[in-house]
């Protein structure tokens, strides 16, 4: 009986100190003050985490089509790019502003924070893609990241994740030329 | 005259929501967009192009008009005519 108490008194005055923290006003919420260790693991365990569960089960179509390649180098460059950088610029006023720090794309996915090593190359690789699908399609909460489902079609979103597959890998001619959505400049001229 | 003021005030941020709900459909970013450089292809390593991956065929899409003259290629063209045409390229680049 005792102990059931004394349960009971640890969890009262916690649910009060916790109350009395969150009513004290003394977090930081600036984006320009990085989070304590303890709190950067809780938030980062809880997004990895819920985006592995969700995306566990997404199929994931060919995506070695060049069409795609046009499709989406187009729209990572108008929806994303100011963010998550290009070939040849390494930072922006978005990429150093927000909290988190959203990965430059244009690095290979090891230079990124998250973890990816499971062992089996080809599980590592499906289950980067159908994270970074989900990502696109659902966006993150209080991170910056919108959730572009609402407004592209899922072909759509899968075009982008198959340019971001080869974005790591392509020079600045390349981007360019993947990105443009016009025709060829030399074209404009005839 | 006042019902005239009110709904001249009213107009502009129902034409700004209108256009800006409007944001990311394709044919609205083809106003500005960008022309892809097809020149700098030209002078790119072909001897180190690797013609079966799917970068360098959706670049070659992008710019095989520009490289051989839209007059001669005014039908689309399949992605197997493509590849022929950088194997083509290719081996002329080699000569």
């Amino acid at each position: 009986m005792g102990a059931v108490k004394n349960c009971v008194a640890v969890v009262l005055l916690l649910g009060t100190a916790g109350g009395a923290f969150l009513y004290s006003g003394i977090y930081p919420m600036g984006a320009d003050v990085p989070h304590n260790k303890l709190t950067h693991w809780l938030l980062e365990t809880l997004r990895e985490k819920s985006i592995e569960s969700a995306s566990k089960n997404i199929q994931v179509p060919p995506l070695d089509d060049p069409n795609l390649l046009l499709t989406g180098g187009a729209d990572y460059n108008d929806m994303c790019a100011s963010c998550h950088l290009q070939p040849g610029r390494s930072r922006s006023d978005m990429s150093l502003g927000l909290y988190p720090a959203p990965p430059n794309l244009s690095q290979p996915e090891a230079d990124h924070n998250h973890d990816h090593d499971d062992g089996d190359e080809q599980v590592d690789r499906n289950k980067s893609v159908r994270r970074q699908f989900w990502i696109i399609k659902h966006g993150i909460k209080a991170s910056g990241m919108p959730a572009w489902g609402p407004t592209h079609e899922d072909q759509r979103i899968w075009a982008m994740v198959a340019f971001l597959r080869k974005l790591p890998t392509l020079s600045e001619s390349q981007y360019q030329i993947l990105t443009a959505r016009g025709a060829s400049s030399s074209q404009e001229h005839q | 005259m006042n019902t005239k003021k009110v709904l001249s005030w009213m107009a502009i941020p129902a034409m700004v929501l209108a256009f800006s709900s409007q944001a990311h459909e394709p044919a609205a970013h083809n106003k500005k967009a960008e022309k892809a450089d097809c020149g700098a292809m030209a002078k790119m390593d072909h001897a180190v192009m690797n013609m079966k991956d799917p970068v360098m065929q959706a670049m070659m899409k992008k710019c095989m008009p520009d490289m051989h003259g839209t007059d001669e290629h005014d039908a689309p063209e399949k992605d197997d005519d493509v590849s022929q045409k950088l194997r083509h390229h290719h081996d002329e680049e080699k000569h």
